[in-house]
């Protein structure tokens, strides 16, 4: 295979890329309308029932007019951002998360709930067909980190940091692309599906040790949001790089499957 | 332009226009319908199967949170609070052939139940509570479900501000199962009318709105299309899901 720089290369499988975007979308829904979910109960307590000693992340309105998020005890004013927000109807109410980030707009729990648990599913069928279809057809072995993929972890951090003038020879995705999908599909997505089951009290009656094993039902809730905060923080980094990575080869690529290889990219595991 | 600044501001639009692009088709009644479609496949991937957890006694919040509808303040119920539900009878009616009116005492002499379990509300919290009371399957048995009978409807004692009754209602299936019952005590003594009083619905396979409140009869129905709104519940009514294990 020509691995010269310019030589377009078909990389993405249509599955690959019509599971990508809907991913996009779902997830995009799954934040907003959980955190309309979370609105309804802004607090996050480490036990199995509600407990606010136990308690490490609250959001909440003291007085009219003002916003208060606490965090392992420590109270911040967030007046305008969380705590005392827009309420989704042009006016500023007592609400955690304000409507301009949130599904619907204005609070409903009914709503936000009828969203969540829909797209839920069209984010769990993106993830798992996508993981069985790969591992079936082979190229699951591109992505996933390997044990001789660690010491070319630093270089290619270094690279990044502009601390060394060419990345380590690397395959498809380099060590770090890898180490990041890696701890993606086989950490952060499983813990973000078992945490939202654990919360489920049908889910708990069948598989009691699920909610046990994250620490409980509340305790549950905390891990489901901090797997979305690992999510969100994936889609930033992922975001910056593919919008300074070449961005029209990029978004390209994972438009018609068709990408430029550049002066580093590799093919194959 | 500069590029950068361009692909930032594209992205932060994308991202803002998630929630008004979200809201309008939520307010789209045939969006909105089919939304509702993961319901029913989430009854049928989750039902009510298996048991909940059951805690210890150092797990119970003695302090049970009172949540829901308030309290009922009607002459009926100040008169059952004053004579001690001496006069309450809970009416067992509908698709059935044998209708039952029950004092108190008619089910404390049945056989009961006691259970420490977690209520887990919709809204997020969960709070755990030792109820004792009647299985409701055996309540349900006795009265036996014509073959027409598919649910049971609550009919209850509490009301909104805008004077509607409270009302819930499960499947056969689900109100047959070991821990659903009609809980008369809480936390070791007898519910107060606050909790419920004097019979509590307690459903803990299900988030809390399925354990109502106050309940005065229990109706054995084919459909709960006819019954007020027509979805089956207080919330349902109000767009919450009539399956709850989710």
């Amino acid at each position: 295979m020509n691995r010269e720089p310019g030589t377009k290369v078909y990389r993405y499988a249509v599955l690959t890329r019509v599971s990508h975007w809907f991913w996009v979308v779902a997830f995009a829904v799954l934040v907003s309308s959980g955190l309309q979910i979370f609105n309804a109960a802004p607090y996050l307590d480490a036990s199995d029932k509600s407990s606010p000693t136990h308690r490490v992340f609250a959001i909440g309105s003291p007085s009219d007019g003002v916003g208060t998020t606490e965090l392992f005890g420590h109270t911040f004013t967030t007046t305008g951002w969380l705590g005392w927000t827009d309420d989704g109807m042009g006016g500023k109410t007592a609400r955690a998360f304000p409507g301009w980030i949130t599904i619907p707009a204005y609070q409903d729990l009914a709503d936000g709930r009828r969203w969540h648990l829909f797209f839920a599913w069209i984010a769990a069928a993106c993830w798992l067909g996508w993981l069985v279809s790969s591992a079936i057809k082979g190229n699951l072995r591109e992505i996933v980190l390997r044990p001789s993929d660690l010491p070319k972890l630093w270089p290619m951090q270094a690279y990044y940091f502009k601390l060394r003038k060419e990345p380590p020879p690397h395959g498809t995705y380099n060590p770090l692309q890898k180490a990041a999908y890696t701890t993606i599909l086989f950490v952060v997505a499983p813990l973000v599906v078992l945490t939202g089951l654990a919360l489920s009290p049908g889910v708990d009656a069948i598989a009691q040790p699920l909610t046990w094993f994250f620490g409980g039902r509340q305790f549950a809730r905390l891990w489901h949001f901090t797997a979305m905060l690992l999510l969100l923080g994936f889609f930033a980094v992922h975001t910056f790089q593919v919008a300074t990575q070449g961005i029209i080869n990029q978004l390209r690529s994972m438009i018609t499957g068709w990408y430029r290889l550049g002066d580093h990219d590799g093919v194959g595991p | 332009m500069n590029r950068r600044l361009f692909i930032a501001t594209g992205i932060s639009s994308a991202l803002t226009a998630c929630s008004p692009i979200g809201t309008a088709l939520n307010d789209n009644a045939g969006f909105h319908h089919f939304l509702g479609a993961a319901q029913s496949l989430n009854h049928a991937v989750i039902g009510t199967r298996g048991l909940a957890r059951e805690y210890s006694e150092r797990d119970i919040d003695w302090n049970f949170r009172v949540n829901g509808l308030p309290t009922p303040t009607d002459a009926t119920y100040e008169q059952y609070v004053a004579d001690h539900f001496r006069s309450y009878r809970l009416v067992v009616d509908g698709a059935v052939e044998r209708r039952g009116a029950y004092t108190l005492d008619a089910l404390r002499a049945m056989p009961q139940v006691t259970e420490i379990t977690r209520h887990d509300c919709v809204e997020g919290w969960s709070a755990i509570g030792k109820w004792s009371g009647v299985r409701l399957g055996d309540v349900i048995d006795a009265a036996r479900p014509r073959a027409d009978a598919r649910y049971v409807v609550f009919h209850c004692m509490d009301r909104d501000d805008q004077g509607t009754p409270y009302y819930e209602s499960l499947d056969l299936h689900e109100a047959h199962h070991p821990q659903t019952i009609l809980s008369l005590r809480l936390n070791n003594a007898d519910l107060d009318p606050d909790h419920g009083a004097p019979v509590r619905l307690r459903v803990p396979t299900q988030l809390g709105y399925k354990s109502a409140k106050w309940v005065k009869r229990i109706e054995v129905v084919g459909s709960y299309a006819n019954l007020y709104s027509g979805h089956g519940g207080y919330w349902e009514d109000q767009g919450y899901e009539w399956y709850a294990g989710i």
